[in-house]
């Protein structure tokens, strides 16, 4: 199996990676999402996260181009900053099996697009790209659909793979829904 | 719309249904409240230099809020004098000018009509741009830093607008510095009555237990031992409703208490570090008070808990539509990595994906919602918790009520929100607010 943790090319920063890897990738981003969509919290963070995660999204913003300072960089414009602990604590609060919003459960449904993994200057690593839609039904006839882009950081320690770091944008600057209490 | 007596009732403790449904009703208030009474815009760090803007709503209004070049601040509404287009487009920023993008005419950060394109030619050079500016918002103060907005050029001055609420809140805005919002604000829909989430910050300690039971819990910070409802008992805090309808309710010695850990020991530090200047300064209710976790509301749709320290606005948006916009509240003075510590709590309990905030949205949604149902919205809602229990107490402003948990500031701002509704006068309300005093 070749993986990126048999390649550490200073040359190969930025690039594509081969094939193989590119399924792995691929592979496990899928998976994730079926993990997610069948509520198993636990096991995707016992499972698929590294420990070490930053899990990050910012507010978008609606500015004008010739203000060009970053989204994001602002103090206290997030909507997830979160580590492992602070996952760990959203996904506690719904297995408390009192936290009523959660129970009937929303249908979430996420479809993942457009991965496009490139080689990271850390040993182990890709940066993976990739298009993120999740419809949520709730209650009787209670919808919404939010998109978004992903730019996550996959490490494979010993032949397996784990979510490092994941910075989310979302493409609304209003979020049309009534919260984001679900992981994308 | 039915008569005013029958849509509250009982000095403020019983509702009608429809004023959470009704769009008769939703176009009265947006013509006796929120195009009279002052409304949060910004605050002042978040528009710090000269031409620094921010756009807002007030209402269902688009307005831009802008510092000008000798220090003030002023708003006016974001619609082009010309064909009524919008002239700005952006969150917020620092700009010279805004352009409307429809036919290029040039409005300065006043307001003012500053350059007509082709104007000696097609318009002959006779057109009067004194008379063609931006329509301004009547008045713009700012509270310590609070910025706010009245489209009613008749409406009492913003001090006097917050009345005895502005004494309560100088226990945590007069510490030096003052206080700051950390932005840009989470913005996210609820489709519920605005009423609903203003009425909950400004009195409803009763659900915390139980609608946030999971999300305490988890939390662990001190306030989770609130997680059973069985923790409560009468000396742990005060409600207080004022006449202009605003109110809270307060957990003593619990500011820090819903942020867990090293954040929750860090937060107590400063608090004790700052106590004393408070009491030195402003006595010592008002240390209690800065000591206090507070659930709030200003009237009509601001609200905020400090301590917790999210600070929020419920924009209306229909009569079961709202847009929830979020941002931190800060002393100036405390550390960047503090500041920082507090932002992310608050983005974790009642942030977009809060898990406080979750439990409240559905709440407020289905309150609200089922009224679709004919039969269901004949009916009234109660609010009747701790009724005649009220009491004055000497040197604080307003009705006072033992225990946060009670529903005295929920009454009060809907024996406010009635009074508004009537279309009297602001000095018919002041007149009768004088003789009720004096009864």
């Amino acid at each position: 199996m070749i993986t990126a943790a048999a390649l550490n090319n200073p040359a190969q920063v930025g690039q594509p990676v081969d094939a193989d890897t590119h399924f792995e990738v691929e592979r496990f981003l899928v998976r994730e999402a079926r993990v997610l969509n069948d509520n198993r919290l636990r096991q995707w963070l016992q499972d698929m996260v590294s420990e070490d995660i930053h899990y990050f999204l910012p507010v978008q913003e609606v500015r004008y181009q010739k203000d060009q300072k970053p989204i994001g960089s602002s103090p206290g414009a997030a909507i997830f900053n979160d580590n492992y602990q602070m996952l760990d604590m959203r996904i506690q609060r719904v297995e408390t099996g009192i936290a009523w919003p959660e129970d009937p459960v929303s249908h979430l449904r996420r479809f993942v697009t457009n991965v496009d993994a490139e080689w990271s200057d850390v040993e182990g690593e890709v940066t993976a790209y990739s298009n993120i839609m999740v419809y949520r039904n709730r209650r009787q006839r209670d919808q919404a659909v939010v998109y978004g882009g992903r730019r996550d950081r996959l490490r494979n320690v010993e032949g397996r793979w784990r979510l490092a770091a994941r910075h989310i944008t979302i493409d609304q600057r209003v979020v049309l829904d009534k919260n984001l209490c679900y992981f994308m | 719309m039915k008569p005013l007596h029958e849509l509250v009732q009982d000095q403020g403790a019983i509702q009608d249904r429809s004023i959470f449904w009704s769009e008769d009703i939703y176009q009265r208030e947006l013509e006796t409240i929120f195009a009279r009474c002052w409304l949060f815009l910004t605050h002042e760090s978040l528009i710090p230099n000269t031409n620094d803007y921010q756009s807002v709503l007030m209402g269902e209004d688009n307005v831009i809020v802008a510092r000008q070049a000798d220090g003030g601040i002023k708003a006016f509404i974001n619609s082009c004098s010309h064909r009524g287009n919008a002239v700005c487009f952006s969150d917020a920023g620092n700009a010279k000018a805004f352009s409307c993008p429809y036919h290029g005419w040039v409005f300065g950060m006043d307001g003012a009509l500053k350059e007509v394109p082709l104007e000696d030619t097609v318009y002959y050079g006779d057109i009067d741009r004194s008379r063609l500016g931006l329509k301004q918002v009547a008045k713009v103060e700012s509270y310590k830093g609070l910025v706010f907005g009245t489209f009613d050029a008749d409406a009492p001055s913003l001090k006097d607008y917050l009345g005895g609420m502005g004494w309560y809140m100088d226990s945590f805005l007069d510490v030096p510095g003052g206080i700051e919002l950390l932005g840009p604000p989470m913005k996210s829909i609820l489709d519920c009555n605005w009423k609903n989430p203003t009425e909950n910050f400004i009195g409803d300690g009763y659900h915390v237990g139980w609608a946030h039971a999971a999300a305490l819990k988890v939390a662990g910070g001190p306030l989770a031992r609130v997680g059973g409802l069985g923790f409560f008992d009468m000396d742990s805090g005060l409600q207080i409703t004022v006449p202009e309808g605003h109110g809270f309710g307060v957990i003593w010695d619990a500011a820090a208490a819903l942020h867990p850990g090293p954040v929750g020991a860090a937060y107590q530090a400063w608090i004790e570090q700052r106590a004393a200047h408070v009491r030195e300064h402003k006595g010592e209710w008002r240390e209690k008070f800065y000591r206090g976790h507070w659930n709030a509301s200003i009237f009509p749709n601001c609200s905020f808990l400090y301590g917790t320290n999210t600070f929020k606005v419920w924009q209306p948006r229909g009569p079961t539509s709202i847009e929830v916009w979020t941002w931190t509240l800060v002393e100036k003075e405390m550390p960047e990595e503090l500041k920082q510590m507090i932002a992310m709590d608050n983005m974790l309990t009642f942030g977009t994906a809060g898990i406080l905030e979750s439990d409240d949205g559905e709440n407020m949604e289905q309150c609200g919602q089922v009224n679709r149902g004919l039969v269901t919205r004949q009916g009234t809602v109660y609010l009747g918790m701790g009724k005649g229990r009220e009491r004055r107490e000497p040197g604080l402003p307003g009705l006072v009520s033992d225990g946060w948990m009670c529903e005295s500031s929920t009454r009060g701002f809907y024996r406010r929100w009635a009074e508004l509704m009537s279309g009297d006068s602001w000095a018919a309300l002041a007149r009768r607010a004088r003789d009720k005093e004096a009864a």
